[in-house]
C-alpha cells in the first residue's frame, strides 16, 4: 500500500467531507450541509451528483440540491432507503463522511439562456432541480420567465417548504405545488392532484421555452405528453434527468446503462431526443 | 520480424521473459482443466487445446479486487503495483481481442487505476496456428499482442508485434515466410462465427427480435451469473466493503447483469425487472449496444459463456436460434 | 495467482470447482473445473461465491467462553479442557445419555466420523446426530425399509438417458441448479417432464404436466397414480415377479385412491392424475426426482414409501436412466449419515443394536460401547425443554434458526447447563453457548465429501484458517486425545483408512483412489470401480417390498382463526440459516431481506400491495416480512424462505414429528397474515 496522501491516485478515492449541518425536511428525507476538508469548492454544476461514501457500506450517489453560486457548502438531500442512506440519516453535524465527485453531465445551461423555463419536478426530484432553481435566481435576468411546478405525493412528503415560500414571493418565479393526495387530517390547504394537472393551465411560448423535468419514472410519459400538446415538440425543448444504479459515477462499473449510454456519465441530464428511443430509457 | 523458434528455444524464450515478468503459462491443472498457471520451468506446458478456462483478462480484472484502503479518519490507500508486471503466455485470438477490448473500455477517460496496475507494462504472448485440441488451426491475431507464437508442425513462428517484443526474439533464428504466408491463407474463411453474429446483431439493430422470444430463452435461465463472469469483455463489477478493525477495505467484484439486483433501486424500482429484459441485456448489449458505442461487438466469440451455460443459452446458442426464428428469409 | 481444485461447500450436487488464491493466503475467485464429470465447466451462483464469505471480518479467530453472562475470548487450551471436564462431569452426575451431540453435514466425512466415535467411545451415548433428521431422516427410514439403503439410487449422469424425469417436492433448478441444469437439457433433448409442486417453481413452465397438488396431500396424488397404473395394466409385471414382495398388499391397498377421490384430497383434476400415471408408465426409463417437499411432512416416511412403491410398480430401479433419486441438500449430509453421525447406527449404517456390530467397533475402538440407540436431534430438543439433558456440543449447526418451532429451541438450549459450539460464525445457536470454538471452513482443511449421487470427494486444503481457529477434526483429535482414545491421526486420510477398515461400503476408498473424479460407494475393495447405480439385479435387502401406505392430513391444517398455509423453503441465493451467504457479498446484495410470496387474489383480499410489511403469526409466534405478491405460490398459501434470522420462518413452524423419522413439519402450517 501507498502511504496516504492528500491528492488521491484512484478514481475510487473518495475525498473527506465535514458535516456541518443537518436538518429534516420530511419523515424520511433529511438535507446535508458538507464541506470539503481540503477547504476547496466542489465546483459542480446544477444536475451533478456526487458518491457518498461510508466505510463499511460502500457508497451511494446521491445529487447536489443546492447553486455552486453558494460558497463554502454544498448540500445534499437524502431519503433513507437503503443501508449507506440510512446510516447517512444518524449521523451528525462534525461527522466525516467520503465524498467522490462531481460527476456526471449537468443540466445544459447554455441552451436555457434567454429562454422561458419550465422546471417539473416530482418527489425527490426537486433536490437536485433546487440546485438549477436556486443558480437561475442568481441570475434571474438570463432567462425570460421561470415556472416551478412541483408535484409530492403528501403534504408530509413536500420537501424544501421554506424554499418553496420563498421561490412563490419571489418576483422571478412563478412557483406552485400540488400533492397526489392531502389526507382530511392534514391542516394542507394547497393543491391537490397529479402535477399534469398543474401543466393543465400553463401558459408558455412554445417556441421559445425549455422544460427541465426530474422526478420518478412514472412521471414522465404523462408529462411529456402533456408538454408535446403545449407545443413542445422540438429538439433541445426538453431536458430530464434520469436514475440508475450509478454505483461508480465514472462510467465503469455498469450498473446505470441505458442501452449504449451510460446514465451516470453521458447524463444523468439528457434531452428527450437522446433517449426517448431508447427501450426502458424512460 | 520474423523469428523461427524451436522448443529449446521456446523454453529459452519462457526464461528470459519470467526473469523480468511473471509469467503464466498454459498448465493442465489436476482434472485436466486447461488454464493459466505461474511458470516454474518444471510443470509441462499445455501448448495445444482447447480455449483457457478462465479468461486471460481475469489477471488485469480479476473477480475480487482491492481498489483501496480507508482508514477511520477517512485517509485512502492505494494499492501498490506488483514489482515485477505480467506476462501471459498462451492467448488466442478472441483472448487477445478481449483484453484489446477490456483497454479501451478501462482506459477511456478518467482511466481506470486499479484495472492499469495490473495491465500496464504487461506482455501479451499470443499462441495461435496449429494450436487447438488436436493440433487444429486457431485464427492469427490482429497484431494486439507482444509476441505471437504461430504454431506449425513441431516449432513455432514468431513475430514480434510491439518493440518490446521484438527485443525479446532479437536472438532466435529468422523464421520461413513461406510458412507463415500457408498460415494466413488458412486464416481465410474462418469467419463463420462473426458472420452469425452479424445477422444476430443487425436482428437486434432492427428490433425484429419479439419480447416472446427472450421470455423462451429466459424461462432456460437458472440464474447462475456464468457467461458474465467467464466472458472476456464483460466488466461490470459491485464494490464490497469489509471493515478490520482501523482499516475499511474496499473491493470490486464481478457482478451479473442477470441477476435482480443489478439494476434494482433502492425504492424497488427496476429498469431490469424481469428475465426476459435481463436476457435481452446480455445479448443486445453486446451485439447491439457496443457496436453503437464502441463500434464493434462486445463477443469475441471465444465459446466461453456457451461452455459455461449449464442450460445452453449462451451467446452462440441464443444468436443461432435468433437467425433461425428471425433471419434472413424469414417473415 | 495459485488454483487448488476441491468441492464446493454448498448443496449435495458435488460440483468441483479451482479456489484461487493470492500469495498472501487471500481466495480471490473461484472457477469451475472443466472436466469433472459433475460440473464440466460449470456452476451455480452459489458455487461462483463459494469464495466469498472465507475471509469476512467477522470469522471467529479465537475460543471464546462465557464470563458473566459474556462471550470472552480465551485460548484454546483452557476451552478444550474446560469441554471435555463439563462434558464428563455431565455424564457421571447425570449419565451419559444425558449429553447430546450434534453433527454437521457441512464437515468432512473423517469429522463426522470422529464425532461420531468420540460420543460412543469417548462419552459413552449414542446421542449424536445431525440436520439429515430435518432433511432426509424420511429417506433412510423409507428407503431402507423397501430398497435396503437410503441413498440416491442412480447417478446425475442418468439424466442423459432418462426418458421422463418425474420431480415431485424438489425446487430442483434453484436448489440443486446444475441438477435442475440436467433436468432442463433432459427436456432439450426430448424427454418428458412431470412437475407435482403446488408452487409455480421454474420447472414447472417446461413441464408436460404441471400438477400443483395441495401441501401434504404426496401420498393420496401418487397412489392415486398407482391406482390408475393398475386399472390400466400398466404395471411391469415381470420387475414385479422377479424382483418385489408384497404386491397384493399394495394393490388392496390402493382400492380407494381412484381419480375422483384423490382428486378431492389433491385439488387436482381427475384427469391431470391419470394423464400422469399414464405418461410415467408408458416410459421405459423414468426417474423420480424429490427433496424436502416430500420429506419435511409429519408423514415423510409414508411419502417416501410411496414414491419407491411408485417406482418398483413400474420397474424402474436397477436400470440407467431410473431410480428413486433424493437429492441431498449439503455438500455432505450424505456423508455424515454414511458416517453414522446418527443414533442408531454406526458408519455404513451398521447397527449399533446389533451387538456382533458392536463387538467389531469396540475391538476396533478398545471400549466398551453402549448399547440402546441415541435420540434423534429433534427428540434431543424436546428433551432438553424437559430438562432431559443437561450438556450438548453442536458442531456447525445452528438450530435456533434451522429447526422447528423457533421458541421451543431456544427454552430447550437456554435449560442446558452446558452449551458447546464448534463454527466459523457466532451463528445465532453459538450466541447461546457456554464455549464457542472457532473452526476452520472447507477451504482451510483437507477432508472428503460425499455427494448425493454416493460420490466420495475431495475436499482440499487451499489457505490457512483465519486467527488461531482450527479444523474441526483436529479440535475432536484433541478431545479424543483427553477421553485417552487413538489421537495419533496426522491428517485426515489416516481417519479415512480407520473408516474404510471398519465401514463395508467404504471399504475401498483410500486418498490416494480419489484425486480423479472421485468413488462412489458401494467401493468395498481397493480394486472395486465404485457403483454408479444401485440396487442392479437385485436389492440391497434382496426383494424391493411394496410397502403400502394410507393417506394422512397434516397435522395443522388451516382454520377460520389461522387460514392461511405456510410453506417453508429456500432461495437460489440463500444457504439455509445464511451465514455463509448473506456474508458473501453479491448473494447477500440479491436477497437482503426477508420476505413472503402471496397470492395476487390472497393480496386482493388482504388489501396487501407489494412490499408492504406483514406480521405473519403462527399458534408458535410472530415475524414480520415484506410482501412479494406472486402467482408461485397458490391461493391460500403463502411460502416463507428459511434463511433470514430477523424474520425466520421457524418461529412459525410446527414441530410435529413423523413418528419413524422424526422429521418436523416444515412443509405445512396454518397462520395469519395482517398488513402492517
Amino acid at each position: 500500500m501507498h502511504p496516504p496522501t492528500v491528492d488521491n491516485q484512484s478514481i475510487y478515492a473518495p475525498r473527506s467531507c465535514r458535516l456541518l449541518a443537518v436538518s429534516k425536511l420530511t419523515p424520511q428525507e433529511k438535507l446535508f450541509r458538507l464541506r470539503l476538508e481540503d477547504g476547496r469548492e466542489l465546483n459542480h454544476q446544477p444536475g451533478q451528483f456526487v458518491q457518498v461514501s461510508i466505510p463499511g457500506l460502500t457508497e451511494a450517489p446521491i445529487s447536489i440540491a443546492s447553486s455552486p453560486t453558494c460558497k463554502g457548502y454544498f448540500e445534499l438531500g437524502v431519503r433513507k432507503a437503503g443501508l449507506l442512506t440510512g446510516a447517512l440519516h444518524q449521523l451528525q453535524p462534525g461527522a466525516q463522511i467520503g465524498i467522490r465527485g462531481p460527476f456526471g453531465r449537468p443540466f445544459q445551461l447554455e441552451a436555457l439562456l434567454g429562454k422561458q423555463l419550465l422546471l417539473l419536478a416530482g418527489g425527490c426530484g426537486l433536490a437536485p432541480l433546487r440546485s438549477l432553481i436556486q443558480y437561475c435566481q442568481k441570475q434571474s435576468s438570463a432567462y425570460s420567465a421561470v415556472q416551478i411546478l412541483y408535484g409530492a405525493r403528501s403534504p408530509q412528503d413536500l420537501l424544501f417548504k421554506d424554499d418553496l415560500e420563498d421561490w412563490q414571493l419571489s418576483t422571478n418565479f412563478n412557483c406552485r405545488y400540488t400533492v397526489d393526495q392531502a389526507p382530511a387530517s392534514s391542516c394542507y390547504d394547497g393543491e391537490t392532484g397529479l402535477l399534469t394537472r398543474l401543466l393543465a393551465d400553463v401558459q408558455v411560448e412554445a417556441d421559445n421555452c425549455c422544460a427541465v423535468l426530474v422526478g420518478p419514472p412514472p412521471m414522465y410519459q404523462p408529462v411529456i405528453s402533456a408538454l408535446h400538446r403545449m407545443g413542445l415538440n422540438g429538439p433541445q425543448q426538453i431536458m430530464l434527468s434520469l436514475e440508475r444504479q450509478m454505483r461508480c459515477g465514472v462510467g465503469k462499473c455498469g450498473h446505470c446503462t441505458i442501452d449504449h449510454l451510460y446514465c451516470c456519465s453521458d447524463g444523468p441530464i439528457f434531452w428527450l431526443e437522446e433517449v426517448e428511443h431508447l427501450r426502458g430509457a424512460l | 520480424m520474423l523469428k523461427q523458434l524451436n522448443r529449446a528455444d521456446l523454453d529459452l524464450l519462457l526464461t528470459q521473459i519470467s526473469d523480468e515478468y511473471r509469467l503464466q503459462v498454459p498448465q493442465l491443472l489436476a482434472d485436466g482443466t486447461r488454464q493459466l498457471a505461474g511458470y516454474t520451468g518444471e510443470a509441462e506446458l499445455s501448448l495445444t487445446g482447447e480455449v483457457l478456462q478462465r479468461k486471460p483478462s481475469a489477471f488485469f480484472f480479476p473477480q475480487t479486487q482491492r481498489l483501496l484502503d480507508i482508514d477511520t479518519a477517512g485517509a485512502v490507500a492505494v494499492p501498490q503495483p506488483a514489482e515485477k508486471p505480467l506476462a501471459l503466455f498462451g492467448l488466442n485470438q478472441a483472448d487477445l481481442a478481449g483484453i484489446r477490448f477490456l483497454d479501451r473500455f478501462f482506459r477511456a477517460a478518467p482511466a481506470d487505476d486499479a484495472y492499469l496496475r495490473q495491465r500496464n507494462g504487461a506482455l501479451l504472448i499470443g499462441l495461435t496456428g496449429m494450436a487447438g485440441p488436436d493440433n487444429c488451426f486457431l485464427s492469427l491475431s490482429a497484431g494486439d499482442c507482444d509476441i505471437e507464437l504461430v504454431a506449425v508442425k513441431e516449432s513455432w513462428l514468431a513475430l514480434g508485434h510491439s518493440s518490446d517484443g521484438e527485443k525479446l526474439l532479437q536472438n532466435f533464428p529468422e523464421g520461413d515466410k513461406t510458412q507463415l504466408v500457408r498460415m494466413r491463407h488458412l486464416n481465410e474463411g474462418t469467419a463463420a462465427e462473426s458472420d452469425l453474429l452479424q445477422q444476430a446483431s443487425q436482428l437486434l439493430i432492427e428490433d425484429r427480435v419479439p419480447d416472446q422470444f427472450w421470455m423462451e430463452i429466459a424461462d432456460r435461465c437458472i440464474l447462475c451469473s456464468g457467461c458474465n463472469l467467464v466472458c472476456p469483455t464483460c466488466s461490470c463489477f459491485c464494490v464490497q466493503d469489509r471493515n478490520r478493525g482501523e482499516i475499511t477495505e474496499r473491493s470490486r467484484v464481478w457482478d451479473s447483469c442477470q441477476l435482480d439486483a443489478f439494476m434494482r433501486e433502492a425504492s424497488g424500482h427496476n429498469p431490469l425487472g424481469t428475465d426476459a429484459l435481463r436476457t435481452r441485456r446480455r445479448i443486445h448489449h453486446k451485439l447491439a449496444a457496443d457496436v453503437e458505442r464502441w463500434g464493434e461487438f462486445g463477443c469475441v466469440a471465444c465459446g466461453r459463456c456457451d461452455r459455461t451455460c449449464p442450460t445452453g443459452i449462451g451467446m452462440m446458442a441464443v444468436a443461432e436460434e435468433m437467425v433461425k426464428c428471425f433471419g434472413p428469409g424469414k417473415p | 495467482m495459485n488454483a487448488t481444485l476441491t468441492t464446493c461447500p454448498y448443496c449435495g450436487t458435488g460440483c468441483n470447482f479451482y479456489l484461487l488464491s493470492d500469495d498472501r493466503g487471500r481466495l480471490s475467485g473461484v472457477e469451475p473445473a472443466a472436466k469433472h464429470p459433475v460440473s464440466r465447466g460449470q456452476l451455480c451462483i452459489k458455487g461462483w461465491n463459494a469464495h466469498a464469505f472465507v475471509d469476512h471480518p467477522k470469522r471467529l479467530k479465537t475460543p471464546l467462553i462465557r464470563k458473566n453472562g459474556k462471550l470472552q475470548p480465551t485460548d484454546w487450551q483452557t476451552a478444550l479442557d474446560l469441554l471435555h471436564d463439563k462434558l464428563s462431569e455431565i455424564a457421571a452426575k447425570e449419565g451419559p445419555d444425558s449429553l447430546m451431540f450434534l453433527s454437521s453435514a457441512k464437515v468432512s466425512n473423517e469429522e463426522n466420523y470422529l464425532l461420531m466415535k468420540l460420543a460412543r467411545a469417548g462419552y459413552g451415548t449414542n446421542n449424536i446426530d445431525h440436520c439429515a433428521r430435518l432433511c432426509h431422516s424420511s429417506t433412510v427410514t423409507g428407503l431402507v425399509e423397501t430398497l435396503g439403503s437410503g441413498a440416491m439410487t442412480n447417478s446425475l449422469s442418468c439424466f442423459e438417458e432418462t426418458e421422463l424425469v418425474f420431480v415431485i417436492g424438489s425446487n430442483t433448478t434453484e436448489q440443486h441448479p446444475l441438477i435442475g441444469s440436467r433436468i432442463l437439457q433432459a427436456v432439450q433433448r426430448g424427454a418428458k417432464l412431470l412437475v407435482a409442486d403446488s408452487r409455480k417453481i421454474r420447472l414447472s413452465r417446461h413441464a408436460d404436466l404441471h400438477l400443483r397438488h395441495q401441501n401434504g396431500s404426496d401420498v393420496a396424488l401418487l397412489n392415486g397414480m398407482m391406482w390408475q397404473i393398475l386399472q390400466d395394466g400398466l404395471e411391469n409385471r415381470a420387475f414385479i415377479a422377479q424382483r418385489t414382495e408384497n404386491f397384493s398388499a399394495l394393490q388392496h391397498s390402493l382400492k380407494a385412491f381412484t381419480p375422483d377421490y384423490v382428486a378431492r384430497i389433491t385439488g387436482l383434476q381427475p384427469g391431470q392424475i391419470i394423464a400422469a400415471a399414464r405418461q410415467f408408465a408408458t416410459s421405459d426409463r423414468a426417474m423420480i426426482v424429490y427433496a424436502m417437499g416430500i420429506t419435511q411432512h409429519s408423514h415423510g416416511v409414508d411419502n417416501v414409501r410411496a414414491i419407491s412403491n411408485l417406482a418398483l410398480l413400474t420397474g424402474n430401479l436397477g436400470r440407467p436412466g431410473t431410480g428413486i433419486n433424493p437429492l441431498r441438500g449439503q455438500n455432505n449430509v450424505q456423508g455424515a449419515c454414511d458416517m453414522g453421525a446418527l443414533p442408531d447406527v454406526y458408519s455404513g449404517y451398521q447397527k449399533v443394536s446389533d451387538p456382533q456390530i458392536r463387538e467389531k467397533f469396540s475391538t476396533a475402538w478398545s471400549v466398551k460401547l453402549p448399547e440402546t440407540p441415541g435420540r434423534m436431534s429433534t427428540h434431543a430438543i424436546e428433551a432438553a425443554a424437559g430438562g432431559e439433558l443437561h450438556g450438548m456440543l453442536v458442531l456447525g449447526e445452528n438450530p435456533v434458526i434451522s429447526d422447528a418451532n423457533q421458541a421451543l429451541v431456544r427454552q430447550a438450549l437456554g435449560k442446558l447447563e452446558f452449551l458447546a459450539v464448534i463454527d466459523i460464525f457466532l451463528t445465532e445457536t453459538a450466541q447461546l453457548a457456554d464455549l464457542v470454538l472457532p473452526a476452520a471452513c472447507y477451504a482451510e482443511r483437507d477432508g472428503t465429501f460425499t455427494s448425493t449421487e454416493r460420490r466420495v470427494q475431495r475436499g482440499r486444503k487451499v489457505i490457512e484458517p483465519p486467527g488461531d481457529a482450527r479444523a474441526d477434526w483436529q479440535i475432536l483429535v484433541a478431545l479424543l486425545h483427553r477421553c485417552g482414545l487413538k489421537n495419533d491421526y496426522t491428517a485426515p486420510a489416516e481417519i479415512m483408512h480407520e473408516i474404510a477398515s471398519l465401514t463395508p461400503s467404504y471399504g475401498g476408498i483410500d486418498y490416494s483412489r480419489l484425486e480423479g473424479d472421485g468413488l462412489q460407494w458401494p467401493c468395498p475393495d481397493p480394486a472395486h470401480p465404485g457403483s454408479p447405480i444401485l440396487h442392479l439385479e437385485e436389492c440391497a435387502r434382496g426383494k424391493g417390498h411394496f410397502s403400502p401406505v394410507d393417506y394422512r392430513p397434516p397435522g395443522e391444517l388451516p382454520d377460520a382463526e389461522y387460514p392461511l398455509l405456510l410453506n417453508t423453503g429456500r432461495t437460489a441465493f440463500h444457504w439455509h440459516t445464511g451465514s455463509m451467504t448473506r456474508r458473501s457479498h453479491l448473494l447477500d446484495r440479491e436477497e437482503r431481506h426477508a420476505f413472503v410470496e402471496v397470492n395476487p387474489e390472497d393480496a386482493i383480499t388482504y388489501q396487501i400491495s407489494e412490499r408492504q410489511q406483514l406480521k405473519i403469526s403462527s399458534r408458535r409466534g410472530s415475524i414480520y416480512a415484506a410482501t412479494r405478491v406472486t402467482d408461485r405460490v397458490p391461493s391460500g398459501q403463502i411460502f416463507i424462505p428459511f434463511h433470514f434470522a430477523e424474520a425466520a420462518a421457524n418461529v412459525l413452524t410446527n414441530n410435529l414429528l413423523d413418528p419413524e423419522s422424526g422429521i418436523p413439519e416444515f412443509k405445512v402450517c396454518a397462520v395469519r397474515i395482517e398488513p402492517c
